[in-house]
């Protein structure tokens, strides 16, 4: 029972001052296991911070990010699943599920999470998932200003992961749920 | 009778302490010590026992307790069957049975092989010291907590019934502790999945690799998932648990380091450990009022060491169940002084210092007076410590278990009795205490000096206010 948060987009200080203090006050340390960040913090105190959350801090490059040496692509393995993260401004058409499938193969993951896009989104795509958590601080995006706050946090237990999305709306935090199970797949190519 | 001043038997010079150690043939005080065993106690027996018992018996009338006789450092027998406890600093001593103790030893058998054991009877003696031997002190302990009635045929049916319900206990409270993360979290998570799933929409059939399929959302009813903050979600009281389950497991860890017994990476001392870790759970998760607090592991110790050190296999096999029931009975009396909020009620710890000073002053104002007007100790610096820990910190871990001896089997219950002890060990040193300022009293009262225990129970006993039996 691996608890990962997975947040991204923040924009701190130059869109958004910071994360809704009701993301704020459940963001506790101690619970969460490794935290995945899609990018565009900007800054290192944003980093500190999630740091304290928790330690284990994966982190990729956004095109405003202050910090010039996080790398473009990061994986890792949690349990059963492979996670792959990408900010996601890299991947043309910004947020288009093909190309983003492109880049779920190249890295060979069966989680893919990416930003830019500020909007939550998550599919299935062949034996995978590509999860965008949106922007945790509702910073507006290139494309629109209508951004609800979001983050996802995903409780990964060997085969199995369950994705909560918590997201503000009009002030209030709603969390779904999404269930997924790794069939034991088909090694395509 | 009001005593205004010091009574003379205190004041003779058999109640003084030794000063710090010095080579063991005092000729001038009968402080005689049983220290820690890696200093060598062997005082030349037969001419201070008899000293120290003529002026016993001048002394008022009062059930004397037999002298022990010198401290003699032996292996523990029973230890070298069940762990290998004792090297070095860990060695529990054993009294070289003599006359007295043999007979002490004879009565309590007697009194244990009968078919209906009277309590009475055993307490009396009890109370003087039960002998480490043939394995004793473990069932007069079992009894005297209630945990066996006093029908011995009662005895195994009881028995069989406290262990299972134990083991109940443990089944649903506990989880292997390995995957005791994932299986019982699981468990709960798949139960709350179950739950949530009848409730809200279907999800697709997830057989058919489907491309670019928008996943089902499900919403969640309040409280549901792993960051809530609320009381009554299960994954909060799973991040409570397992904060009290970490502070139990370093407490345990620290519990007693200098015995074999218990630390160390032995695997007796590991699954000691992990026993005593499993009580504290247990009782933590049945007594959601208080919890687990710092100092129940001093206090659980020696219930599982003398109980793990039954000689009868059988018993010692199930120590960890019958420690359980024992501690919860002993904790009983004394769970008001782990409650923080009832700190300051008549209940609390606060209140039961303020009894033992009253005593002090009763029985001895001048050394009240010098201590908490003169030189301004308060009682909480050391008492607290002394009366929490039912003075296991205070002196060497043998030496405690007597003490306990006595805590369990007087008739006026725990409290009053370990009041009386507290008492007398202030009065015992009341010179040195007299003499010293608030830094060297505080020091001084805050790591004990050795002391011959039987003297200190005997004026513990005198110290009574209804006369003993």
């Amino acid at each position: 029972m691996v608890l990962v948060l997975a947040l991204g987009d923040l924009h701190i200080p130059h869109r958004a001052p910071d994360l809704p203090p009701k993301f704020k006050s459940m963001l506790v340390p101690g619970k969460i296991q490794h935290i995945i960040c899609t990018g565009n913090l900007c800054i290192k105190e944003v980093h500190d911070y999630l740091k304290t959350i928790c330690p284990d801090l994966h982190i990729t490059r956004g095109e405003y990010d202050d910090e010039t040496r996080y790398p473009e692509t990061k994986t890792l393995t949690i349990g059963q699943f492979k996670l792959g993260v990408c900010h996601g401004h890299q991947v043309i058409p910004w947020g288009d599920l093909d190309s983003l499938a492109m880049l779920q193969r190249q890295l060979d993951v069966d989680i893919l999470v990416t930003g830019h896009t500020h909007q939550f989104t998550a599919y299935k795509h062949e034996a995978g998932v590509v999860i965008n958590p949106g922007s945790a601080t509702g910073a507006y995006s290139s494309v629109t200003c209508d951004v609800n706050p979001s983050f996802v946090l995903m409780d990964i237990d060997a085969t199995r992961v369950v994705v909560y999305v918590y997201e503000l709306v009009d002030g209030e935090v709603k969390v779904d749920k999404i269930d997924f199970k790794k069939t034991t797949a088909t090694t395509a190519h | 009778m009001v005593k205004k001043s010091v009574p003379d038997w205190l004041n003779s010079s058999l109640w003084s302490t030794a000063p710090p150690p010095t080579p063991p043939n005092d000729d001038d005080d009968d402080g005689r010590r049983i220290g820690k065993s890696s200093s060598s106690d062997s005082t030349a027996a037969p001419s201070n026992s008899s000293s120290s018992k003529s002026a016993n018996t001048t002394a008022t009338v009062v059930p004397v307790r037999p002298e022990p006789p010198p401290a003699v450092e032996i292996r523990d027998p029973l230890s070298s069957s069940n762990n290998n406890v004792e090297n070095g600093s860990g060695t529990v001593e054993i009294r070289d049975p003599t006359g007295d103790d043999v007979s002490v030893q004879a009565q309590l058998l007697q009194e244990l092989s009968r078919k209906i054991v009277n309590i009475g009877e055993l307490r009396k003696l009890a109370s003087q010291g039960i002998p480490d031997g043939a394995g004793i002190r473990c069932t007069v302990w079992k009894l005297l907590l209630g945990y066996l009635p006093t029908d011995r045929g009662l005895w195994s049916s009881e028995l069989i019934k406290k262990r299972s319900q134990y083991k109940h206990f443990k089944e649903e409270l506990l989880m292997n502790p390995k995957d005791w993360k994932s299986k019982c979290f699981f468990a709960r998570q798949s139960e709350i999945t179950r739950r949530l799933d009848k409730s809200t929409c279907i999800e697709k059939d997830e057989s058919l690799p489907e491309t670019g399929v928008v996943l089902p959302r499900s919403e969640i009813t309040h409280g549901e998932h792993p960051l809530s903050l609320g009381k009554s979600s299960v994954w909060n009281q799973f991040f409570q648990d397992t904060e009290i389950i970490e502070q139990i497991v370093r407490d345990v860890k620290r519990t007693h380091p200098g015995m074999h017994f218990f630390s160390g990476e032995s695997q007796s001392a590991t699954s000691n450990r992990e026993a005593l870790k499993n009580i504290l759970i247990v009782f933590a998760k049945l007594n959601p009022g208080i919890r687990y607090v710092q100092g129940m592991n001093e206090i659980l110790a020696p219930l599982f060491y003398v109980f793990r050190n039954d000689p009868i296999e059988e018993n010692a096999a199930c120590a960890e169940a019958d420690t359980f029931f024992c501690f919860v009975e002993l904790l009983s009396g004394f769970r008001d002084h782990f409650c923080q909020q009832l700190d300051n009620s008549v209940v609390g710890i606060r209140a039961t210092i303020t009894r033992l000073s009253r005593l002090l002053k009763e029985h001895d104002e001048e050394l009240w007076r010098h201590l908490e007007v003169t030189t301004k100790v308060n009682p909480q610096f050391y008492a607290f410590r002394w009366i929490t820990l039912l003075l296991t910190q205070e002196f060497n871990f043998a030496d405690s278990l007597l003490i306990w001896d006595t805590l369990l089997s007087d008739l006026e219950g725990p409290q009053e009795t370990l009041l009386r002890i507290c008492c007398a060990m202030l009065i015992l040193i009341r010179r040195r205490l007299l003499a010293g300022d608030f830094t060297s009293n505080l020091k001084l009262l805050q790591h004990y000096p050795s002391t011959n225990i039987s003297h200190l129970l005997y004026v513990a006993n005198k110290l009574r206010t209804q006369p003993a039996r």
